[in-house]
């Protein structure tokens, strides 16, 4: 390989770049766009579950519990329905996103000492949203019925008596749970594949549609040399948009960066290159853009948006659905950023992660010279 | 096989595709300093075998040299050896004229003290001095091509390959372009050049006639047109001689059907 | 014309495959990965009180379902390494005396040690946890009261009866593998239709074209109808996937179905042409696709709730063509509500189709001329 032919590509390259604002400044623009709504719009994070309620009882014991709800952070009563149709037709306008319906008899059984059934409907096509306002729900019934008891026993002992078992909790990395704070560090991974999925898979199927390929071959240009110089300008790219993303995170966004900046830095190189390789192959492939974009899109951006821990946790998918994550390399990235910005943590308990990026870069660089070696010579 | 009067020699080179031949145990040699023609319609295989002179594709079976080097196992010395422009335009439309030299210079590695002067042998030869900062895709036919040449031999190779370079050029300049090939093998260079025009044929030192993967006639332009027609065509032309070449092969490869007949 | 756009995308079988496959892969993506349902949490049990109690408590938090023991451990510093690895992703720690303090009438505390990384996921398991905890002091209370006044009369209680509409079990994938044909219809018909009109202008096969007697309507018809069907090939690939492999209940008509999908389209093809001719190249035309169709996904409702985003953000959901469809597919699939509660947001699609079809046509007209 010699550096002098990879500089006179990547120069070339460079001025093709340039020549082209609008691909530059959407190379920017893309992961900004995608910052921004991360971190202003976007959110998995439930609260003021809009609730409708049917009080069939009218007791100020049932306006004891609906008071809870009311009360609770997590609630928000719109709808005061009189009757079942007014429930069903709050949940199919989307008005309410759930319904408590509290029974005739609600008052009567709790004086007999029971314990009474109120039903609670969920718009369930949410799955997300609908499972995290059940599970308020359920929280603030609990604490009700444990509430009742405590009064009951202090009502018989005739003294204060404290609730035996409390619940402290303590999170860890994320003190005030907020999603952004996650989703930020994951959104490096994802704003690479794109560069790598927009800009690189394109430049070698380019220069196949327009016959400057045949050219190319011709001269003494070795695929390394080819692969390399092509990589350069866009590794640039790349590492500028890092460089945004981590500065947006500081500055806007308020992320808590605990690790290693230059470790951070490192990583996101190994990755990048081996990300921007990927693009390469899949151009050097394919020969036609048209394809070449397609194949990018379903093997470099879905997996590292949806299969790389980004903003699905691993933990939560099936067993093998799992084991598949392992083959994807924004896996690691993800879990590598993620813990050095919210854990702090270095190279002494990531060095497997990052040590898969580095061969995972290295096995898509030697297939990519292969792949050319094969394509150009048929 | 190479002696040092020969810049091209070809055994037996083949290439199939599956079950294509697309060039059929074809045999030649191209003498230093000759302009080599390489006729045929369309499809015959010209380009084939042009690539695989050129180290772009690897031949099925054969054996040849280039510049004295291996086709087989010193592709990548014979890309630094000869020069190579393809029947389509494949210089970078968004760089200009200079940054395409710039580009070229850097791979072929043209060392710093001659690069100027190359870059204004270029320029000097395609006439392209005033537009030097054009954008190479607003430039028109004749000068595209003579910079793809002036690209193609920036690097001062002993054997460059044209494939059909003039196709889609003026008359006008078609005839600059053909000057140009003259004076670089004034110079000593050989020129193997890819053509189906006719009257370019004309032009060349010896030509070979390539015809459905197979070579079916080769000498000087003048000689085979003496040899091959027949007495009666008055002031024969290539384009007599192209079609009554190709007739006869036709009528060899199927004799019964024209027996029948 | 048609047909010659047909040979050209068929003729490549690796475009036949990607094609074919993209929507399955996506369907299985969404329909396997994406899940938010939290089970099985890596735990570890930090007991230093090893008393009947706190057995008892972490008993209570395996049965639920949710927590899974995968360590006991003994120091702090064991913690630390299992929440940095990732190995557990909650700790429940007891101090010394904790069945102590329960006995004596005060409050015990159980700390419980998250790996609030994933917040979302964080959340959901402190939920959890506050509701074991809470019925097991309820038990406690009662037990205790039972003894200390022998004729002891349980107090009245809430039990909530929780019920989900439209999805019973409240799966994921009831809710995204429908919305995979929104976004990968849209994917295809925008960034397919931009790049394959640019590829023309590119190879410079469009000015042939241009000097035929094709009218320009002949020509963006010839463009666009191949994809259209396209479109509506993956519709069917991925009902197919949701109602046969997920088991995605369809309570909705069909035909409706193919009804919206073919507004949507519309709009979908308008937009994909109005980026082939602000687009010189290949890249270009992929670069604003890109630029579109992200927030286009994000700002749907397809994964982030409308609600939960600014006001000011809402409003803007309500240019996305997206957001209707979504609405369409789902009541659907899940709903099988009709026209009648659907048609606002199918006269959205329409209107938008339409309107962005012929901005669209009329610029390329210009372009083109």
């Amino acid at each position: 390989m010699k550096l002098f032919r990879v500089r006179a590509i990547a120069r070339k390259e460079f001025i093709h770049i340039v020549r082209d604002p609008r691909s530059l400044g959407m190379a920017i623009a893309v992961p900004m766009l995608l910052l921004s709504l991360f971190g202003f719009a976007l959110t998995m994070d439930v609260d003021k579950v809009p609730l409708a309620v049917w009080d069939q009882s009218g007791t100020p014991d049932s306006r004891e519990l609906i008071a809870q709800f009311s009360g609770s952070r997590y609630f928000n009563i719109r709808v005061q329905a009189r009757n079942y149709r007014e429930v069903v037709r709050a949940i199919d306008s989307r008005e309410a996103l759930a319904a408590l319906i509290v029974p005739a008899d609600f008052a009567d059984r709790m004086g007999a000492g029971q314990v009474v059934p109120v039903q609670a409907i969920v718009d369930g096509s949410d799955a997300n949203t609908a499972t995290i306002a059940m599970g308020y729900a359920r929280v603030v019934t609990f604490a009700y019925s444990q509430q009742l008891a405590l009064r009951e026993v202090q009502r018989v002992g005739g003294a204060a008596i404290n609730l035996p078992v409390e619940v402290r909790p303590r999170v860890w990395y994320n003190g005030d749970m907020e999603s952004k704070n996650y989703i930020i560090p994951g959104l490096i991974a994802v704003i690479m594949m794109v560069i790598a999925a927009l800009l690189t898979s394109l430049t070698v199927a380019r220069e196949w549609e327009r016959g400057t390929m045949e050219q190319l071959i011709s001269t003494p240009v070795r695929g390394p040399e080819l692969i390399l110089g092509k990589l350069l300008p866009y590794f640039a790219i790349g590492m500028l948009d890092v460089l945004l993303a981590v500065l947006m995170g500081e500055f806007f966004f308020d992320v808590p960066l605990r690790g290693n900046v230059g470790l951070l830095f490192a990583v996101s190189a190994i990755f990048l290159s081996g990300a921007l390789t990927l693009g390469m192959l899949i151009s050097i492939v394919t020969k036609s853009q048209l394809l070449a974009s397609q194949l990018a899109m379903v093997l470099t951006f879905l997996p590292a948006f949806l299969l790389s821990g980004f903003m699905y946790d691993i933990g939560n998918m099936p067993k093998f659905i799992q084991g598949i994550t392992y083959l994807i390399p924004a896996r690691y990235f993800v879990a590598l950023l993620k813990g050095i910005y919210l854990k702090g943590i270095g190279l002494e308990i990531l060095g497997m992660e990052a040590l898969l990026l580095v061969v995972f870069g290295a096995l898509v660089m030697v297939v990519a010279n292969l792949k050319y070696r094969k394509k150009v010579t048929v | 096989m190479n002696s040092p009067g020969t810049a091209v020699v070809v055994r037996d080179l083949e290439k199939r595709f599956g079950d294509f031949v697309a060039v059929n145990r074809v045999s030649f040699e191209v003498k230093r300093g000759e302009i080599f023609g390489f006729l045929g319609p369309n499809g015959a295989g010209k380009s084939t075998t042009i690539r695989m002179l050129c180290g772009i594709l690897i031949p099925s079976g054969g054996a040849g040299t280039v510049a004295g080097l291996d086709i087989l196992t010193r592709q990548e010395e014979i890309k630094a050896n000869i020069g190579y422009m393809s029947q389509k335009f494949s210089l970078y439309e968004d760089l200009t004229v200079e940054e395409n030299i710039d580009f070229y210079s850097g791979i072929y590695r043209i060392p710093a003290e001659k690069k100027q002067a190359r870059k204004e042998w270029v320029l000097q030869m395609a006439g392209l001095k005033e537009h030097l900062h054009s954008r190479t895709g607003t430039l028109s036919g004749g000068w595209k091509q003579r910079l793809s040449l002036g690209c193609a031999i920036l690097h001062e190779p002993p054997v460059i390959f044209l494939d059909e370079p003039t196709s889609g050029v003026d008359p006008i300049s078609r005839r600059q372009f053909w000057d140009l090939i003259y004076e670089l093998a004034g110079k000593g260079v050989t020129v193997f050049v890819t053509t189906h025009y006719m009257d370019e044929a004309e032009y060349c030192d010896r030509i070979a006639l390539i015809y459905r993967g197979e070579l079916i006639a080769m000498g000087a332009p003048a000689d085979l047109k003496t040899e091959k027609l027949r007495e009666d065509s008055i002031a024969p032309s290539m384009e007599d001689l192209f079609v009554s070449l190709i007739e006869a092969h036709d009528r060899d490869a199927r004799p019964q059907e024209e027996v029948r007949r | 014309m048609l047909v010659k756009e047909f040979i050209h995308i068929f003729r490549d079988p690796k475009m036949k495959a990607v094609i074919f496959l993209v929507p399955v892969i996506q369907s299985m993506i969404f329909g396997y990965a994406v899940t938010t349902d939290v089970k099985h949490v890596a735990t570890a049990v930090f007991d230093l009180d090893n008393s009947q109690a706190s057995r008892e408590l972490v008993a209570r938090f395996v049965r639920s379902g949710y927590f899974d023991v995968v360590a006991r451990v003994q120091n702090e510093g064991q913690v630390r390494v299992l929440l940095d690895r990732g190995r557990a992703r909650a700790v429940l720690r007891f101090n010394q005396g904790f069945e102590r303090e329960m006995l004596a009438g005060r409050t015990a505390r159980l700390q419980v040690l998250l790996d609030g990384a994933d917040s979302n996921s964080a959340g959901i398991v402190l939920e959890y946890s506050a509701r074991i905890a809470a019925e097991f002091s309820r038990t406690v209370l009662i037990e205790r009261s039972a003894r200390l006044a022998g004729a002891f009369r349980p107090p009245g209680g809430v039990d909530l009866q929780a019920r989900a509409w439209f999805n019973e079990n409240l799966e994921s994938r009831n809710f995204y593998v429908p919305g995979v044909i929104a976004i990968l219809v849209m994917l295809i018909t925008l960034m397919l239709t931009s790049m394959a009109v640019v590829r023309e202008k590119e190879v410079g096969t469009m000015e042939q074209i241009l000097v035929t007697p094709i009218t320009p309507g002949e020509f963006i018809a010839g463009k666009t109808l191949p994809f259209a069907l396209i479109g509506f090939v993956d519709v069917i690939v991925i009902t197919a996937i949701a109602v046969f492999w997920f088991e995605v209940p369809i309570r909705g008509n069909l035909l409706l179905l193919f009804l919206a999908t073919a507004l949507y389209l519309m709009t979908t093809l308008g937009i994909g042409l109005f980026i082939s001719t602000i687009s010189q190249t290949q890249q270009q035309a992929m670069m604003s696709t890109f630029f579109f169709y992200m927030p286009a996904i994000l700002l749907s409702g397809f994964i982030f709730p409308i609600a939960n985003m600014p006001e000011s953000i809402q409003w803007l959901t309500y240019l996305n063509p997206l957001r209707y469809f979504l609405i369409v597919i789902r009541g659907i699939f899940l709903k099988g509500i009709g026209i009648s509660v659907l048609w606002p947001q199918l006269l959205a699609l329409a209107v938008m189709g339409l309107l962005t079809l012929r901005a669209a046509a009329g610029r390329f007209h210009k372009t083109m001329a």
